[in-house]
């Protein structure tokens, strides 16, 4: 996501350059607004509320990633480490609370100061931890839009329960910018939502051809407006751009990768920092990572005739929401339906519910596809902690043993 | 001091699992591991089944790392280890609370891999505050119990109400030891009180009532010297290091409040009486002491940590802290801070079950005795 690591390898993607461009200028707005109040918003969060009410999101996740790509995360945790914070929690929190503190970060002079916070736990309990501080750094409100998780199947009065809280977050945004919520606005909002959430779904389609016309390296960077302004008309256009753009690819036959050989899935977060070494790496070896579990996981699906309840239930059945064996039967369609050779799970240190239960996926898909999966310890900004020739090492066993079979 | 009753718990210590499989045996009745202080006991124990808390416990751990990353927890390593050993296997089933990430991963793990005849998750709210979360947590709640039913038999609202009942009685109980510790600690050394708490949760609490009542007899009856003790208030989820415990008393100080969730969290609180039982569990849950894993708003755990550690009128704090462990890594900053400004000290342990090395804490814990007693 940062502005430096589009383009990575192979034949560049032209959309890149205004996927760059409408982001400059969400955060130049979102830095120099007089009148739109600014909510910092964990990144599984309804964002479709904020829009339309007329408030900027910000993403502290997503800066967590350019911070990690332009790889100054470090520097940015110790800030926060040295207020207490052990160096075992979450590194995106761990470097946002630094950036807060010091004003500083991959954006000049800092993130824009928040007015209210929007948390929602469908991701992860780290963010309630993360943005309880953010509201006493900032001293602002924050609002929880608590997601009961999944572990077999969703009772009824929890999607009520998010339901009524959709209702609530309403009532806290018309409290906070002083205007009134219409639905006719909201209907409006939501349909541009699902119109971009379907062009994204047909982007990452274009992917099940052979060759891929992008890798999940490409996807990671221009995931980037999905998550962040989905509910506006701008994200609609990129996404259409972007999909013609990759249809044609597909049409004349140019891959991602030169010579694909190997088609990968890949699971978790991605690495911000090594992006740009592994996807050199897989692509070096004709190995093609077509499709992934995280990028896919912004393919909320709201039904306009019922926003509201689809809404809750959408929100509340995202991937990190839902119990490993849940997880388990999407992956095998990822698997399937993208005609994978093997798995790479990126094992990453900060982040919980997408790590622990990898171990005991890896051996599912393997038993159930028959396909091989590789596991990599690391963490998505932290580069403390990263090995990079033991994890090249790795990735070149697991690619000989992929020639093998 | 506190007689048979007390030897009797105490020598639980050994093998803590020991009550739970002779009552088993004695009145074959079911056993439901649980493994958080949010977990609903009463409505375990309506059903006639013997609900036993799971903590982990200080093993090098081996089969458990097939299936749970190095980054994980001890408590969760240590527990599914367990499991997977057979150790666990007097227990029929297994309910997990929705707390922290961890445990909500541990429970797909454990569901799958642990081979119990029943498991159950209560997915409580992790808004601890308003009336939607109060709600859902009664539906949720309610949801538990039918599951429970079907594999225990009928929790009637007789049977629940009179086990609220009980369990009132016990927290009534330990609440009144901690009180007369609060007095006078030399009544009882601290790892011995936080025993008393903790072996409440792996006993049928009708016995451990019994026992409990002869050990605050005892307590009264015998006149303490009182032993000027340092007075320290201990923060984190479990306690159970219990060589540390006597190591803090052997060099002078002792803990006499705490905010472990073996400790003062599993007691604190009464659910009302006499009224629908499952709202009487939800008000329990919605009036006790604020867990790092929910949401309190409108009581910030830090202010209301410094309160209690100033009722305690401890002069310093220990943060025990499994490490990896991040809902109560997140609050220390500004739990500290808090403390900080009361001007209370404290120091932050980091440890994990297995690997405590008593002599590397020592070293710690008298450096913080020392400056409380040069102040």
């Amino acid at each position: 996501m940062s502005p430096d690591d589009g383009d990575l390898f192979g034949t560049s993607i032209k959309a890149t350059e205004q996927m760059k461009q409408l982001m400059v200028e969400y955060y130049i707005e979102a830095k120099t607004t007089k009148d739109k109040p600014i909510c910092w918003i964990t990144s599984g969060g309804p964002v479709e509320f904020l829009i339309a009410m007329d408030v900027i999101p910000v993403y502290p996740e997503n800066h967590g990633a350019m911070c990690g790509a332009s790889k100054i995360a470090p520097g940015l945790a110790e800030v926060s480490e040295e207020m207490g914070f052990s160096r075992d929690v979450c590194s995106y929190a761990r470097l946002d609370i630094g950036a807060a503190v010091t004003e500083g970060g991959a954006i000049p002079g800092g993130l824009p100061r928040p007015d209210f916070l929007l948390c929602c736990n469908n991701i992860c309990g780290t963010v309630v931890k993360w943005y309880e501080e953010l509201a006493r750094f900032f001293n602002v409100p924050m609002f929880l839009m608590d997601t009961p998780f999944i572990h077999t199947t969703k009772p009824e009065h929890a999607t009520e329960y998010v339901r009524q809280q959709c209702l609530e977050l309403i009532k806290f945004l018309e409290q906070q910018t002083k205007k009134e919520f219409t639905l006719e606005k909201f209907a409006e909002v939501a349909l541009l939502s699902v119109q971009a959430v379907e062009l994204w779904k047909g982007v990452l389609k274009t992917a099940e051809s052979r060759p891929s016309p992008f890798t999940c390296f490409d996807a990671f960077i221009h995931m980037a407006p999905i998550v962040t302004l989905r509910g506006t008309s701008t994200v609609v256009d990129y996404y259409m751009l972007l999909k013609k753009e990759m249809e044609e690819r597909v049409e004349q036959g140019i891959g991602a990768v030169a010579e694909e050989k190997y088609r990968l899935i890949w699971d978790n977060i991605p690495i911000w920092y090594a992006m740009r070494s592994l996807g050199n790496l897989f692509a070096s070896n004709h190995a093609c990572l077509v499709a992934d579990t995280y990028t896919t996981a912004w393919a909320i699906d709201i039904k306009i005739d019922d926003p509201l309840t689809s809404m809750a239930d959408a929100y509340t059945k995202v991937y990190l929401n839902i119990a490993i064996d849940i997880m388990l039967d999407q992956l095998i369609d990822l698997m399937e339906r993208y005609q994978a050779d093997g798995l790479v799970m990126h094992s990453n240190r900060s982040c919980k519910p997408y790590s622990l239960g990898q171990y005991d996926l890896a051996r599912a898909v393997t038993e159930r596809t028959g396909k091989p999966a590789l596991i990599i310890e690391a963490d998505m900004t932290d580069s403390r902690v990263y090995s990079e020739a033991q994890v090249r090492e790795r990735v070149e066993a697991f690619i000989e043993s992929l020639e093998g079979s | 001091m506190g007689g048979d009753a007390l030897k009797k718990l105490l020598d639980m210590r050994q093998d803590p699992y020991a009550a739970a499989r002779a009552y088993k045996e004695r009145t074959g009745c079911k056993v439901m591991g649980f493994f958080c202080c949010l977990a609903p006991e009463e409505m375990i124990h309506a059903a006639g089944a013997l609900p036993v808390r799971i903590t982990g416990e200080n093993r090098a751990v081996s089969k458990s790392g097939a299936h749970l990353q190095s980054y994980c927890c001890s408590l969760a390593r240590t527990s599914l280890d367990m499991a997977l050993d057979g150790e666990l296997s007097f227990m029929d089933g297994t309910v997990f609370t929705h707390t922290c990430d961890t445990m909500m991963r541990l429970s797909d793990i454990w569901r799958l891999n642990a081979g119990f005849a029943v498991h159950g998750d209560v997915v409580l709210p992790v808004r601890f505050e308003g009336d939607l979360a109060r709600e859902y947590a009664g539906k949720e709640l309610s949801a538990f119990r039918h599951k429970m039913e079907e594999f225990l038999g009928p929790i009637t609202d007789d049977a629940l109400n009179s086990s609220i009942k009980l369990y009132n009685r016990n927290r009534r109980l330990l609440a009144e030891l901690y009180a007369l510790r609060r007095d006078d600690p030399s009544i009882l050394p601290g790892d011995q009180a936080l025993w008393l708490v903790t072996s409440s949760a792996l006993m049928e609490k009708s016995e451990h009532n019994a026992l409990l009542e002869e050990v605050l007899a005892d307590l009264k009856s015998s006149s303490a010297p009182g032993n000027g003790k340092v007075r320290l208030f201990g923060i984190g989820s479990v306690m159970d290091q219990w060589d540390f415990l006597e190591m803090v008393e052997d060099i002078g100080a002792t803990m006499v409040d705490d905010d472990f969730c073996n400790g003062r969290r599993y007691f604190d609180t009464e659910a009302p009486e006499g009224g629908d039982p499952i709202e009487s569990i939800v008000a329990r849950l919605w009036d006790r002491q604020a867990c790092p894993c929910k949401h309190h708003e409108q009581r910030g755990r830090a202010a209301c940590l410094a309160d209690r550690v100033a009722e305690a009128r401890a002069a310093g704090a220990v943060f025990w802290q499994f490490k990896f462990c991040e809902p109560h890594a997140f609050d220390y900053p500004y739990v500290k801070k808090a403390l900080d400004a009361a001007g209370v000290p404290s120091i932050q342990l980091e440890i994990e079950q297995g690997s405590v090395s008593i002599e590397q804490l020592r070293t710690r814990v008298e450096a913080l005795v020392e400056t409380i007693r040069g102040s």
